[in-house]
């Protein structure tokens, strides 16, 4: 697995849609005269296309685009749901704790073909407690497991 | 928006998990801390505590994904800006990847299509997250475990054109390069080669393990010999401005952490 980072939404909001409404003409530099902002849109579009159909075949179930490994594609899509596990048991330790040795075989059978929903680790905890059923118990507050961590150990 | 060498000496990239051991460890010239695991109106006691030592701390970003084919998101940017200037820091570094598309998050790094002509849309994006930050962008090169089947460059002379044409600064991670070298039999060796070391900001060098042939980098052991050695190489090459540990699960004793910084040390300055 490559590196292991929390790549997790930033605080706040998300505003994905806010940036998509945004003219086509913000996005690049002024020196170019117009075909080549055409030309540019049409690069974007090609390079959105690519990602999303490789994205979807390695978190939404979707058909493996022509030419990649598939073995590759299966370990990278394992991977990501590994990590998407991890981030979601820091995030909701309660989960785990209640499912015990059935966290991880269950967490890969709602990841495999549902993408991570908005909302960060936490969104991707509460779907999941949506998925088996379950209410999901809030996490320990920050303030004091902050407050707790930076106490002397004796 | 050239980065300018700055000195950094050894570092060790900040983890919660690891606060009181990071403020305590000698030997630790600067930290990292994971951009989006921080708010910089509240920031956490032990970076305060770093910072009024003087020692320098990076915002490292891991969501904005420069590599996908939208521009770089204004909030994203401005979420990096603002740990910058909470925490004066000397630049800021991201990653050459794409982390989701349209819909879709991957929750992770993916290596870009490395074509002629993403490069010059990620050119594009580059140039505009320049415009919005207040300090030098550096960009890392990512572990994959795949390539693109259009793949027309590696992704050190992707990395070269990336740089000459926006002036972005390079983020090298040994421990990236070694997995490549691994998964994918991309010569680490060829790639040092190929990169600008003149525009390297710092390094990364992490520890991992493999399985089935596959190396994993998951930032969780002592740094294997193999990849020490690629970090030699490299500061035989150029000397770096600053190398950087991360470790961030299963965290071992400070012993053991001083132990690998001071391995790096001795390891960086081999000529």
């Amino acid at each position: 697995m490559p590196d292991d980072h929390a790549v997790d939404e930033p605080r706040g909001p998300d505003d994905r849609a806010l940036d998509e409404r945004r003219a086509p003409d913000d996005r690049v530099t002024e020196e170019r005269p117009a075909p080549d902002e055409h030309a540019a849109d049409q690069r974007r579009q090609r390079l959105a296309d690519a990602q999303r159909g490789l994205l979807a075949a390695l978190v939404a179930g979707g058909p493996l685009p022509d030419g990649f490994d598939p073995v590759r594609l299966r370990i990278e899509a394992a991977g990501l749901i590994a990590k998407r596990r991890g981030l979601v048991a820091r995030s909701a330790p309660d989960l785990v704790i209640r499912l015990g040795p059935r966290f991880a075989a269950l967490f890969t059978e709602y990841a495999e073909r549902r993408p991570k929903p908005p909302g960060g680790s936490l969104g991707d905890a509460k779907a999941f407690a949506d998925w088996l059923g379950l209410p999901l118990n809030p996490p320990p507050a920050g303030r004091w497991a902050r407050f707790l961590r930076r106490r002397p150990i004796s | 928006m050239n980065p300018s060498p700055e000195r950094l000496g050894v570092g060790i990239g900040w983890r919660a998990e690891l606060d009181l051991t990071v403020e305590r460890l000698p030997g630790v010239d600067f930290v990292e801390v994971i951009a989006e695991n921080i708010r910089p109106s509240a920031l956490p006691e032990s970076l305060r505590v770093l910072r009024s030592r003087g020692t320098p701390v990076i915002p490292h970003g891991v969501s904005l994904g420069i590599g996908g084919a939208e521009p770089p998101d204004h909030r994203r940017l401005a979420h990096l800006a603002a740990c910058a200037q909470a925490l004066a820091s000397p630049l800021v570094s991201e990653h050459l990847a794409f982390v989701r598309a349209g819909d879709l998050e991957a929750g992770h790094l993916l290596p870009v299509p490395r074509t002629r002509e993403a490069l010059s849309v990620i050119v594009q994006n580059v140039r505009q997250a320049q415009e919005s930050l207040p300090v030098p962008l550096a960009l890392e090169n990512v572990a994959a475990l795949f390539g693109w089947p259009e793949d027309e460059l590696t992704e050190a002379e992707f990395l070269r054109e990336l740089v000459e044409r926006t002036g972005v600064g390079l983020l090298i991670d040994v421990a990236n390069l070694y997995t490549s070298q691994v998964n994918l039999g991309l010569d680490a060796r060829a790639a040092l080669d190929t990169l600008p070391l003149e525009e390297l900001a710092y390094v990364h060098v992490a520890g991992g393990y493999a399985r089935d042939g596959v190396w994993h980098d998951t930032h969780t052991t002592v740094i294997p010999p193999d990849v020490l050695d690629l970090l030699a190489e490299l500061s035989a090459r150029a000397e770096p401005p600053g190398v950087l540990l991360e470790w961030d699960a299963d965290y071992p004793s400070d012993a053991v952490l001083t132990a690998e910084l001071d391995r790096i040390r001795a390891a960086s300055h081999a000529r």
